[in-house]
């Protein structure tokens, strides 16, 4: 049984006298049991919107979702026992309670018996590092410590997929860092993850495959570094100590897009596969020794799939 | 009765998130020294009109209606604390999880049934003799539990209309004030019911305050107290309506955002 299934799934928004805005359009998306499975794509691009359908928020216009093998809009109270939501920021939680009453809370509204519930919300307290400061109201909480108790709520009710949206945004670097850390221990544990980011760097690190939306659209779902093989051609070679006649002759190789200068360094873009090789024998060649090539990070992945409309990358 | 156990476990939180939420609003000194202040402030202001017509009578028409009203005017205060909600971006997780939100949003706000109760008892109980008003003591220490049973056929009025304004957050507090005032003028708080013309008189018969506030007077006037029963045993099922219509706002509520798509996360 698959995670998440989405088949054909179109969600559109009506709008008063304007037309109808299409938030998602055909998308097909499989997310495997035990998967951490990431959604890149710019601001509206449809991430939050899937989210939000797969957590029963909203329903689709057409199409199909499943949940654990639960349809999202006929089976809803499955879909909800079986899935926990985390999105970032500082919102959704009760600030003026303690964090222990938060959870406690939570896990009555999942229904769990009490027994159960207080046991799940001490472990949840212990694992997350809220023990310490779990009777204090959450207001006096970091950004971080309150991301950490959003992780806790959303695995309150011991869900087998978890949807985490953008769940470290505006968070600071190492708050981020101990954040992406819990994560990868929930995939250690097998739990199915379906995370959205803006962020590279973080789909890099915790996921499995690599969803790129755009417009509503899926673009392509391969792993992190299968994407980065794709533009391979798109490699880049940096070299120190190149004469300007020696730039000349890189920048009129066939292949080569552009030849920077930044700094005492210059920055070879090659677009075409082999022309890396070719750049780098030039070097070597005129005795250039301080040299490297770089691999496609997702981000330029990201930006040549979808051209110019990645200026909502971080 | 294992759901109907985990609801009382919800609202046992959600009062303590109201409580939580009281304590942060007021400090003792401030619910004293300027709320109840406040509150003793208006309810004399409505007297002194009855003082000005010259009529004891009208006096203690205003200071017993607006006292009552007090519980109602304070606990309509639930259109603005189930905004709260909204505002703290628990809406959408409430949508997500498996219980209803209805019974959240029930318990979200009881703050101010405390809160009512508490100053509407002290208006009562202390400007009636201020301003020469004689209630029998008894009759009016028995009137708390009747002004109990009005603010709870209020609450569901108000959380009725809190989750209509839910859909327009910027309304929220119009709506709260705009249904304050609906009820100070309708239910026979200034002026007796009958006064309004028949049409008005049937709205007045549907809102909450009328038959509890009617009975509030009859039991301070020595009425038989199947009498009184009779009117309080009216307030309740107008309240137990509302508490329906207020279930089904809700689920109106989830079930157009899941449609139109207005429940956003983080808000």
């Amino acid at each position: 049984m698959t995670a998440v299934e989405v088949r054909h799934l179109r969600r559109t928004y009506t709008r008063r006298k304007k037309e109808p805005r299409t938030a998602l359009d055909d998308l097909n998306l499989v997310v495997e049991t035990g998967e951490v499975h990431g959604l890149l794509g710019p601001n509206g691009a449809g991430k939050t919107t899937l989210c939000k359908i797969l957590s029963t928020v909203l329903l689709p216009t057409s199409g199909t979702a499943r949940v654990d093998g639960f349809d999202v809009v006929e089976q809803t109270d499955e879909v909800r026992r079986a899935v926990g939501i985390v999105f970032g920021g500082e919102r959704g939680l009760y600030t003026r309670l303690t964090a222990r009453q938060n959870l406690l809370y939570w896990s009555a509204l999942y229904r769990q018996p009490t027994k159960v519930g207080r046991k799940r919300v001490e472990e949840l307290l212990e694992r997350l590092g809220l023990q310490e400061r779990a009777d204090e109201p959450v207001e006096t909480f970091s950004r971080g410590m309150k991301q950490r108790l959003h992780l806790a709520r959303g695995l309150v009710g011991t869900p087998r997929v978890l949807i985490l949206d953008e769940p470290t945004v505006g968070m600071d670097p190492v708050a981020a860092r101990d954040f992406r850390a819990l994560v990868v221990e929930l995939r250690g544990e097998g739990h199915s993850i379906l995370l959205t980011t803006h962020d590279m760097a973080e789909a890099e690190e915790l996921c499995d495959r690599v969803s790129l939306m755009d417009g509503g659209r899926l673009i392509a779902t391969e792993d992190p570094k299968t994407i980065g093989s794709w533009l391979s051609r798109f490699e880049r070679v940096r070299a120190e100590g190149v004469s300007p006649e020696l730039a000349a002759r890189l920048r009129d190789l066939p292949g080569v897009a552009a030849v920077e200068s930044r700094g005492d360094q210059i920055v070879v873009e090659v677009e075409e596969a082999g022309a890396t090789g070719e750049a780098l024998r030039l070097l070597v060649e005129a005795g250039v020794t301080s040299l490297a090539t770089t691999r496609p990070t997702l981000e330029e992945v990201y930006l040549q799939a979808i051209g110019d409309r990645g200026l909502g990358v971080r | 009765m294992t759901v109907l156990r985990n609801n009382a476990r919800v609202l046992r939180y959600a009062f303590t998130s109201a409580m939580a939420d009281m304590r942060a609003t007021y400090t003792w000194k401030s619910w004293t020294f300027a709320w109840l202040a406040r509150i003793l402030c208006q309810v004399t202001l409505f007297a002194l009109i009855g003082k000005l017509l010259g009529s004891p009578e009208q006096v203690e028409y205003l200071v017993v209606g607006n006292s009552v009203f007090i519980v109602a005017d304070i606990v309509m205060m639930v259109c603005a604390t189930t905004a709260w909600e909204r505002l703290a971006g628990t809406l959408p997780l409430l949508v997500s999880c498996p219980s209803t939100p209805f019974v959240v949003f029930a318990g979200r706000s009881v703050q101010w049934l405390v809160d009512g109760l508490a100053c509407s008892t002290v208006s009562l109980l202390l400007l009636a003799p201020v301003l020469g008003v004689s209630l029998p003591l008894g009759a009016a220490l028995t009137a708390v539990p009747m002004i109990a049973v009005i603010s709870v056929s209020v609450y569901f009025f108000g959380l009725t209309l809190a989750g209509l304004a839910l859909r327009v957050m910027k309304a929220r507090n119009l709506v709260g004030r705009l249904g304050s005032i609906g009820l100070m003028v309708l239910t026979g708080v200034q002026v007796p019911v009958t006064f309004w013309p028949v049409p008005v008189q049937y709205m007045s018969n549907v809102l909450p305050l009328t038959h509890g506030l009617h009975a509030v007077r009859e039991h301070l006037h020595g009425a038989p107290l199947p009498r009184v029963l009779a009117l309080l045993s009216l307030e309740v099922a107008v309240g137990t309506a509302w508490t329906v219509i207020a279930f089904f706002t809700y689920r109106r509520l989830v079930n157009s955002g899941r449609h139109d798509g207005t429940i956003e996360f983080g808000g």
